[in-house]
């Protein structure tokens, strides 16, 4: 072993390291070589002062207790995780489910809510289309709406509501009975231009209605507008193709028209929509 | 993850000691540590079941400062001297011969080791420290990433350099 050797292999002398061999031969050479003899004496010197007096920089409380919060532990059982298992499994498995199912409904009872308001607003445009291609679309046509609303005695389990009896702009063409969803229902027809609108009106109750009741709810669909909206136990459904704007301002009337559709909220009664919101929501 | 963590927190103090050390001030070795364990936690899958632990967590501390002090660098007030390899043997003899200067040796202060220590390189102090901490010369090849000849050999050039640091701070 030379000088080089030994300088390399002091802190494994110093630490015991060294295989028999060579911990015997590094010590027969300090016993011949001065330089490394006192080489090895400063260098165990070093080890001591460097153990006994370099500063020691422990970590601080906060720094632990940030690290701790940063990186959960969990308590420590992975050495009974056998016999936890079987156990508590089941129970995990339980409290989980039982957290999740109301989750899991109120996700599904969305959904489904979402999925009736759209199939609602698809049935509206349906029945509008069913009834321009029915051979005879109106068994009624209008005198007015005097003339109209008795025709619907006797054939509809309910009084349809409606006090707008037309005007230039949206005359009334008549009146027929029709289906909306699952239920009959009174249909009047008005007209803008050219355009048919329909205004079913049925029983409102069982339906997922997409407003709090009086509130008017606009969704355009195949390139129809329906609006939908419900009050005093039925419900209305306003379908056409003409502009928003135009389908806004007869629904601003049909609530407008009559006593019975007198506001249940209105701001400001003059101005056409403020009533139900129906501008502002068509307008959207 | 909860048999790595409760380990791993259980280094903390050794951790922060060596980036107190390389760092050279509190709140760098914190943020160092902090950066640590979040690596950490980000590569726990990478972390073998029955591997060592610590020496996993002194490698990617040693990683980190490396890669944060890369870009510091360019500021030449940061890291310190590479002395490692500018050990003049000669010398280094002559002042072991002294008895006197090996007696100075056994004076020196605290704050006298912590500062020669710290003109000292990275490397040197990284591998000293390591040492000191009780890693073996395959841990601390392991935090490294070269084999145990070449820490045998850098142990020995930094606890050369820091002999000769210390004799200037001993006279």
């Amino acid at each position: 072993m030379n000088c080089a050797d030994v300088r390399l292999n002091l802190r494994d002398h110093q630490e015991g390291r060294l295989p028999p061999t060579t911990e015997d031969a590094l010590q027969a050479h300090l016993v011949t070589c001065p330089d490394c003899a006192h080489v090895a004496a400063v260098d165990q010197e070093l080890t001591d002062v460097l153990e006994r007096r370099l500063p020691q920089h422990p970590a601080s409380f906060a720094l632990k207790r940030r690290l701790a919060a940063g990186w959960p532990v969990a308590t420590p059982r992975r050495a009974g995780w056998r016999a936890w298992r079987p156990g508590h499994l089941a129970v995990t498995l339980a409290a989980a489910v039982l957290l999740a199912l109301p989750l899991v409904y109120y996700e599904r009872a969305a959904l489904r809510d979402a999925g009736e308001r759209r199939a609602m607003v698809a049935e509206a445009v349906n029945d509008h289309l069913r009834l321009l291609s029915s051979p005879q679309p109106l068994p009624i046509e209008s005198g007015g709406l005097h003339q109209v609303k008795p025709w619907f005695e006797g054939r509809l389990d309910f009084a349809p509501v409606v006090g707008f009896e037309g005007d230039a702009e949206f005359p009334l063409k008549g009146g027929a009975t029709g289906y909306f969803h699952d239920r009959k229902a009174a249909v009047f027809v008005y007209t803008r231009r050219l355009h048919p609108i329909s205004l079913f009106v049925f029983r409102a109750e069982g339906l997922r209605w997409p407003a709090s009741d009086g509130a008017a709810s606009t969704t355009d669909e195949r390139g129809f507008t329906v609006v939908l909206w419900r009050r005093g136990g039925l419900g209305y459904a306003l379908v056409s193709d003409v502009d928003r704007r135009e389908l806004s301002a007869l629904a601003d009337r049909l609530h407008m028209g009559g006593p019975d559709m007198a506001p249940q909220r209105s701001p400001r009664p003059g101005k056409p929509g403020a009533r139900l919101g129906i501008t502002r929501t068509l307008l959207r | 993850m909860s048999a790595v963590a409760n380990e791993a927190l259980a280094y903390v103090d050794a951790l922060h000691n060596l980036a107190r050390h390389l760092t050279g001030n509190p709140e760098d070795a914190e943020d160092l540590v902090q950066e640590t364990y979040a690596r950490a936690l980000r590569a726990e899958r990478q972390f073998t079941p029955g591997t060592n632990l610590k020496a996993w967590l002194f490698r990617i501390l040693r990683n980190t400062f490396v890669s944060t002090y890369r870009r510091r660098r360019r500021d030449p007030t940061v890291g310190g001297l590479d002395t490692v390899d500018e050990v003049p043997g000669a010398l280094d003899q002559a002042w072991l011969r002294n008895d006197f200067e090996l007696d100075r040796l056994r004076k020196v202060v605290a704050e006298e080791i912590e500062a020669a220590l710290m003109t000292l390189s990275e490397d040197a102090r990284t591998v000293i420290l390591l040492d000191l901490e009780g890693l073996s010369e395959v841990e601390v090849g392991q935090v490294l990433g070269c084999p145990v000849g070449t820490v045998k050999s850098r142990l020995s050039r930094a606890r050369a350099a820091l002999r000769l640091k210390l004799r200037d701070y001993a006279r």
